[in-house]
């Protein structure tokens, strides 16, 4: 039985608009366990992306609990998530988020850079040609994000998102900014991590996209279930 | 993050936007560099005020007639200080031991087939001794050792006597120099000179002098003088009587203040002073004494500070409210960027840092600018100002102190507010 990553008791989520209170995911039991590639489909507006927040530990849920290799997420301090997240969790974005000042190396490391001293800057430029090699950009160390393709952007946010050897992959639309060809080329790469080992929660709307994970779930208006 | 990585990353961001950092720091630069030369221009005027603090001792009271501003200029009121009320002025005041006094006048000085242009001085049978207890000079051939007297300043002859001064007898002494431009190397004492159209006999040559502050360049060649009797050359060379400058030498410093008293009953019976409605004296003279002139010195002093601290606090608060728009501007700017920081694990102190740092950054740049540029200025601001300005060295630690303290102040509202972004909204910003 492999172990559990993400398990979540009564997950859930309101905002606050005006004197209403919308309820955006509702009491959500979802478990996620090592090696497992999940996708959530769903409508924008479904609150899959608030699911994905949620378990990248950026936003807190109103109630509930959320459990992370056994860690009592909803217990701990913001500074606590803070080092959790950048340690854990590895995250890939429709639009990349690339720093434009910092090279492709600098891009991977930066997470790192923030684990207090752990790292020095010829480690983590090691580090960083170990991850950006894993997803076969090993020539474009020193490229800046605007000289580099699409496609290797978001290679350059997957190697970023590998570098700490995270408990688990958020990607959110990972191809949404990509040509079909390009588009293929990352859920190719994305597999392949995923057959080596990796967990990935993957949110997105399209099917063909979904159809490289193993397991499927859909939100429908804040209520999560399996297909 | 280290300090070190943050450094980095500030000197990064703050690089990649060099003209909009360089407009940014304008108002610290200013700030800086006006703190610099103020202060400067106040030490120097501290250093001149020293200078003038030297010359009066403790035990000295100077006295010149009063004057005031009337129809917008600045004239002598009342009754004229005279070289007589000086003369008198220790028997009438007991507690004055002696006044120094002097008139000067550029004259002609012939003997023979000699003439020169010289700065002639009147002054009192206590004008040696004055010499004496000034320091400023000393004879060449002194030792250094034995007590300096009035009779090793005199070369030949004698210098004249209270009788001679007030006689108004036509004699003079000589400086080392002037004697031997007018004789040539003849013997001078006992001979008759012509200054102007006076004729005067020289009793007595000064021994040769040299000034012991070397580093002071106002003081004339002592050696180049011709000393008259005050009354003699008011007299003979002056076409109106002057009123006269007077430095009165008290006997006991701790009753300076008494002094002045019985100077003002005599002075006040003698130009017949009359009182106000109020009933204070109508005086026509003013003294001052060193306490006279520490005062004003530290009034001076305060209200510059005052100014000074006023102007600093304005442009450095203008110069920080530039830094805290850019730096808002600059956090907007990069919202994504402190989303996708928070992402991969950066904690709320460390964006906060971030955004510190280059506000920091900033500042110190625009204050090491302003220092320099500060110190360029002191030489303009000197010459503004008629005046000296030396550089305060510690007023370089304070301004760039100063100047990083602005940094802070004004850079930690917008870190703070970059710090508190919601990580998901950042995120997704546009």
């Amino acid at each position: 039985m492999r172990r559990t990553i993400i398990y979540t008791v009564n997950l859930t989520r309101n905002y606050q608009v005006g004197d209403q209170v919308l309820p955006v995911l509702r009491e959500t039991n979802f478990s996620v366990r090592q090696g497992e590639f999940v996708a959530l489909m769903g409508a924008s507006g479904s609150g899959k992306s608030t699911l994905l927040g949620l378990l990248g530990l950026l936003d807190r849920a109103t109630s509930g609990e959320y459990w992370l290799e056994g860690l009592a997420v909803f217990t701990l301090t913001q500074n606590e998530l803070s080092a959790l997240r950048g340690k854990r969790i590895g995250f890939i974005f429709q639009n990349f988020n690339l720093l434009p000042r910092l090279s492709a190396w600098e891009n991977v490391a930066l997470p790192l850079s923030y684990q207090n001293g752990n790292y020095s800057q010829e480690e983590q430029r090691q580090r960083a040609k170990e991850a950006l090699a894993r997803v076969g950009l090993n020539h474009r160390l020193d490229h800046y994000p605007m000289k580099l393709s699409g496609g290797e952007r978001q290679r350059v946010t997957i190697a970023r998102a590998l570098i700490t050897n995270p408990a688990v992959i958020l990607a959110d639309e990972p191809t949404g900014n990509l040509d079909s060809r390009r588009g293929e080329e990352i859920m190719r790469l994305l597999r392949e991590l995923h057959q080596d080992g990796s967990t990935i929660v993957m949110v997105t709307h399209d099917t063909s996209i979904a159809g490289y994970a193993n397991r499927i779930c859909t939100m429908r208006d804040g209520v999560l279930s399996e297909n | 993050m280290s300090l070190v990585e943050l450094l980095r990353t500030a000197t990064r961001s703050v690089s990649a936007n060099k003209f909009r950092a360089a407009l940014t720091m304008l108002g610290v630069v200013i700030g800086v560099a006006s703190v610099i030369a103020m202060l400067a221009l106040g030490n120097g005027a501290r250093a001149a005020v020293d200078a003038t603090f030297k010359t009066l001792g403790a035990n000295q009271i100077q006295i010149g007639q009063r004057f005031e501003i009337q129809d917008g200029k600045f004239e002598p009121v009342g009754k004229k200080l005279t070289y007589l009320e000086g003369l008198d002025m220790a028997s009438n005041a007991p507690l004055v031991e002696r006044v120094e006094m002097s008139v000067s006048k550029s004259v002609k000085a012939r003997y023979g087939r000699n003439s020169i242009e010289i700065n002639a001085n009147g002054v009192t049978a206590d004008g040696l001794k004055g010499l004496v207890s000034s320091g400023s000079v000393q004879p060449v051939t002194w030792d250094g050792k034995s007590p300096l007297t009035e009779g090793a300043f005199v070369g030949s002859g004698r210098f004249f006597t209270l009788d001679e001064v007030y006689a108004g007898v036509s004699v003079c002494v000589l400086g080392y120099q002037t004697a031997l431009d007018l004789f040539a190397g003849d013997e001078p004492v006992g001979q008759v000179i012509w200054v102007n159209r006076t004729r005067c006999t020289v009793i007595g040559v000064l021994a040769e002098l040299v000034n012991t502050d070397l580093e002071n360049r106002y003081q004339s060649d002592p050696n180049k003088a011709l000393l008259m009797p005050i009354s003699t050359m008011i007299q003979q060379l002056f076409e109106e009587e002057p009123s006269v400058y007077m430095t009165a030498h008290i006997v006991d410093a701790n009753r300076i203040e008494d002094a002045r008293g019985q100077i003002a009953t005599y002075l006040r019976e003698r130009h017949q002073v009359g009182k106000d409605a109020e009933g204070n004296f109508q005086d026509d003279f003013d003294m001052t004494t060193r306490s006279d002139i520490l005062g004003q010195q530290q009034e001076a002093a305060r209200t510059f500070s005052i100014l000074l601290a006023a102007m600093a606090l304005v442009s450095l608060i203008v110069g920080g409210i530039g830094i805290m728009n850019v730096m808002m501007v600059s956090v907007t700017e990069r919202t994504r960027e402190i989303g996708v920081r928070m992402a991969v694990g950066a904690e709320p102190l460390d964006i906060v840092l971030q955004f510190l740092l280059e506000a920091v950054l900033i500042s110190a740049s625009g204050g090491l600018a302003g220092i320099v540029l500060g110190i360029l200025a002191i030489p303009v601001a000197a010459s503004l100002n008629n005046g000296v300005a030396l550089l305060l060295p510690g007023s370089i630690p304070l301004a760039f102190g100063v100047a990083l303290l602005t940094g802070v102040a004004f850079g930690l509202f917008p870190a703070m507010h970059a710090s508190r972004l919601d990580p998901i909204e950042a995120l997704r910003y546009e």
